[in-house]
Order: structure tokens, then sequence, then C-alpha cells
């Protein structure tokens, strides 16, 4: 009679922990097929929308500029222009400044990626939670905190740093004053820029 | 025991496609934004050297028209190479295929008018098209290096553009 029940109740727990394994092995194996479907389905997207909104917009951008002071240095570099050093070496200094930025000095944050990175953090903290509840909450916390904190410096690190000088990196904004300082050299040449 | 090996099955198909549903929409998101920084990067590289050109004719076109007289194969050069880079597309190519354009040949033909130009203006093509050792020029000038030997970083573009390939004239491979 008690070895029935015994029996019962393991019978029970036994098929409860098959049925969980089961649920669990198959979801888990769609999962893992699904996220790569999904994944290829929508690269193509992705890439045309960045493509077309950010790429080719900010590439041409900085590319007009460095062929129009590449072009002015030329110009003012003739011996014909040899009376106009100042304006030679201002030409000389923007083609330089131009030359040393990068794509990912002045790419504008992936907003999207950043929220889902932030998600994924939140989810690895959770699973941390869950994994030892009564460990060391504040480390956890502190070291979350930590990385996002590294994540938003390293996204923001362009808008606080124009003051400092050449060991950081340039900004969208030191392109803007380049621009105009551009335009200002060859307004002061007498060459009107218009702008397509 | 009312047990149906169908029903089992079945159950195992549910698991399995409420995980598969799960997983594609996470994997739509990951791929979204891995597709994004690749298109990202991909525009940036060429349009920055087509702005180049752009910015370099236009320039000496003002420098022309307001300065000395215009000088005929100069107007000429600069206007062609305008002319072509119009043509060439903002948006990756695959996503309208309406075009008839040939884009390796149009960049080549870019290219080239770019080179004839600074030829009749007597300025060595800086930059651009010769091998510029300049530190800060390494990562831009994607065109001149052949496929296949870029960074890591950039390695993942190229399922993307398999896929372009496999459809006529959309690759912006070259």
């Amino acid at each position: 009679m008690e070895d029935e029940l015994i029996w019962n109740d393991d019978s029970r727990a036994l098929q409860d922990s098959e049925w969980s394994k089961l649920s669990s092995d198959f979801t888990n194996a769609g999962y893992r097929e699904g996220i790569t479907a999904g994944k290829e389905s929508a690269l193509q997207e992705g890439f045309d929308d960045g493509f077309a909104t950010v790429g080719a917009p900010l590439g041409r951008e900085l590319g007009l500029l460095r062929g129009m002071a590449s072009a002015l240095l030329s110009f003012l570099s003739r011996p014909a222009n040899s009376e106009k050093q100042i304006a030679l070496e201002e030409a000389r200094d923007i083609v330089a400044q131009l030359g040393d930025v990068r794509f990912s000095d002045i790419v504008p944050p992936d907003l999207e990626a950043e929220r889902h990175a932030r998600e994924h953090l939140e989810a690895e903290r959770e699973a941390d939670d869950d994994a030892d509840l009564e460990m060391n909450e504040e480390l956890k916390e502190k070291r979350a905190v930590e990385t996002l904190e590294d994540m938003m410096k390293r996204m923001g690190a362009g808008s606080i740093s124009s003051v400092e000088t050449q060991t950081t990196r340039p900004t969208i904004d030191d392109v803007r004053r380049l621009k105009e300082r551009l335009v200002s050299l060859s307004e002061g040449i007498g060459i009107p820029l218009q702008w397509s | 025991m009312d047990f149906d090996l169908e029903d089992l099955v079945h159950v195992e198909q549910t698991f399995y496609e409420h995980g598969y549903a799960d997983g594609h929409a996470h994997g739509r998101v990951h791929g979204l934004i891995e597709g994004r920084a690749l298109g990202r990067e991909k525009g940036f590289e060429m349009w920055e050297e087509l702005g180049f050109y752009e910015g370099f004719a236009s320039m000496w076109q003002a420098i022309h028209s307001s300065q000395s007289g215009p000088d005929d194969r100069t107007t000429h050069h600069t206007k062609q190479l305008l002319e072509l880079i119009a043509q060439f597309p903002r948006i990756n190519p695959s996503a309208t295929d309406a075009s008839d354009l040939d884009i390796p040949k149009l960049f080549r033909q870019i290219r080239s008018r770019y080179k004839a130009l600074c030829a009749t203006l007597g300025v060595r093509p800086t930059l651009r098209s010769g091998v510029s050792s300049s530190p800060t020029r390494q990562t831009d000038d994607p065109a001149e290096a052949p496929e296949g030997t870029r960074p890591d970083a950039s390695r993942k573009v190229w399922p993307v553009q398999a896929a372009e390939n496999q459809r006529p004239r959309e690759d912006l491979n070259f």
C-alpha cells in the first residue's frame, strides 16, 4: 500500500520531469532554428536601411568636403597662387583634419541596437539572479551598471570630447566646423560655393 | 492508457513551433541590427569615395567659373564626372530592382573620369586611386582592396552581398 503510493508519487514526478524536458527540448530546438532563420530573413532589409538612411548620406557628406578641400588645396598650391600662403596653410590643415575623420567617429548610434543590448543585459541579470538568489546582489547590480556605463561611454565618446585636443577623436561637430572653415576659405579667395 | 502517438508528435510539433516563432522574432531583431551596421558601413565607404569625386569636380567647376576662364577640357571632364555620379544610386539597388544600371561599370567609369580630370588639371590623383600610405586612409579605400581581403570586422558583409549577387546586377561588391 505504502509502496504503491510512493511509486505513484515518483511516477508522477517522473512524468512531470519528462514532460518539461520534452517541452524545453523541442522549444529550444525550435528557438535555435527560428533565431537563425529570423536573422537571415532580416539581414538584407537591415542592410538596405542602413545603407540608404545613414551610410550613403553620411559618407557623401564627408566625401564632398574632402573632395572640395582637396581641389582647393591643389588650386592654391599652383605657382600662380604663391602669394596666398595663409589660405594654402588653411587648406592644408582642413584637408589633414578631414582626413583624420573615421566612419566610427561620426556614425550616429543605432538606438535600436542599444536598446536590444540593454534588454540582453537585463535578461542576463535576471538569469543570474535566479541562479543564485541570495548571492551578492549588490555586486551584480554594480557590475551591470558598470557594463551599461561602459556602453554609454563608448556611444557618447564623441560629444564630450570636442574641446580636448588632438588625442581625442574628431566628432560630427568638428566636421561641421571644418565645413564652415572650408566655405569661408573658399569665399575668402573669391570662389562662391553652392551646395548640392 | 489513452496514449496516442499522434498526439505526442503533435505536441512536439507545437513546442517546436512555439520556440521557432519566439526565436524567429528575436533573430529578426538581430538580423536588422547586424544588417544595418553592415549597410551603414558599406554605404559610407562607397559614397565617401563618390562624394570625394563629386566635391572635387564641383570645386574645380566653381574655381574655373569664378577665376580663369573655363578651359574646355576641364569643363568637359567635370561635367561628365558629375553626370556619372548623379546616376549612382544612393540606396542599395537591390531594394529597387527597376534600374538597368551596371554598377561596377559605372564605378569604373567614374574612377577613370576622375583620373582623366586630374591629368587635365595637372594634379596628382591623391588619396583615392593611388596606393595611399597615409595611415588614416587605410580603411577608406575598400574599393581598391580585392574582395575577401578586408579585415575580419567586415567579413560578415559578404553573406548579404552574396544574396544580392544571386539576383542580376545588384551587387555592390566591387
